[in-house]
């Protein structure tokens, strides 16, 4: 799996493989594990996917990025299991002549495994409750699971 | 056939488990998993369902011999 990992996340690896001499502008955004939700002290996280989806999707949403914005690079990557709080869940780098498109189409990316990509998160409480949670619930609004309502520009 | 399901959707089935009955479309299926179990019945409603890494329609003919994936809204990130 290219864009899944059991393991923790190496950003400053991942970092060094994001340049690129066509490239004025890099963009990483890690989404890390907070230590509330709901009122209560997260413990950690555990994510599941359903991989074989979750890693061509996510190859799917890179290479749709990559012709809108004209990338020299993109990367994304998820964790699956544990996620201890400050620990990175996701990153995605994006690499291009200039901070606008990189930018724009970081926040696409990441807009679209949040909603689209088939990655579950659990949320372990030091209470010892747990919940799944920060489920996409743009079927509300839309009236179809397939249609989403994302950050970067309305409805796709 | 065979029926996966994933994060919450365990809560209420197996993580794997086979059906016998000839269940001939997802939306079939769908309403089958509901009565088998109503307390899933709206979850069930907001999930996509995926045959062979791919997400079908309502109206998608089932095989006996598919793997129907059923997919929960999505929370990554």
């Amino acid at each position: 799996m290219q864009h899944l990992s059991a393991h923790t996340i190496n950003i400053p690896e991942l970092l060094a493989t994001a340049h690129h001499p066509k490239a004025g502008a890099i963009v990483l955004f890690s989404g890390e594990t907070r230590d509330s939700s709901h009122g209560k002290t997260v413990s950690h996280l555990d994510y599941e996917a359903q991989e074989t989806m979750a890693d061509k999707m996510i190859a799917d949403i890179l290479q749709q990025a990559t012709q809108r914005w004209q990338l020299n690079i993109a990367v994304a990557v998820h964790r699956t299991g544990k996620v201890a709080v400050s620990e990175t869940a996701v990153v995605v780098i994006t690499a291009c002549a200039h901070r606008s498109e990189a930018y724009a189409a970081n926040r696409f990316i990441i807009d679209k495994i949040k909603h689209e990509v088939p990655i579950w998160k659990c949320e372990y409480f030091t209470d010892g409750s747990k919940e799944w949670g920060g489920n996409c619930n743009c079927k509300d609004i839309t009236g179809d699971a397939n249609q989403h309502v994302y950050e970067f520009d309305g409805i796709k | 056939m065979k029926i996966y399901t994933y994060a919450i959707l365990k809560d209420y089935f197996d993580k794997e488990f086979s059906i016998d009955e000839n269940i001939s479309n997802v939306a079939l299926l769908n309403n089958f998993l509901a009565q088998r179990n109503p307390a899933a019945k709206d979850i069930l409603a907001a999930c996509r369902f995926a045959v062979k890494d791919n997400f079908v329609t309502n109206d998608f003919e089932l095989q006996p011999e598919d793997q129907v994936h059923i997919i929960p809204p999505s929370s990554g990130g």
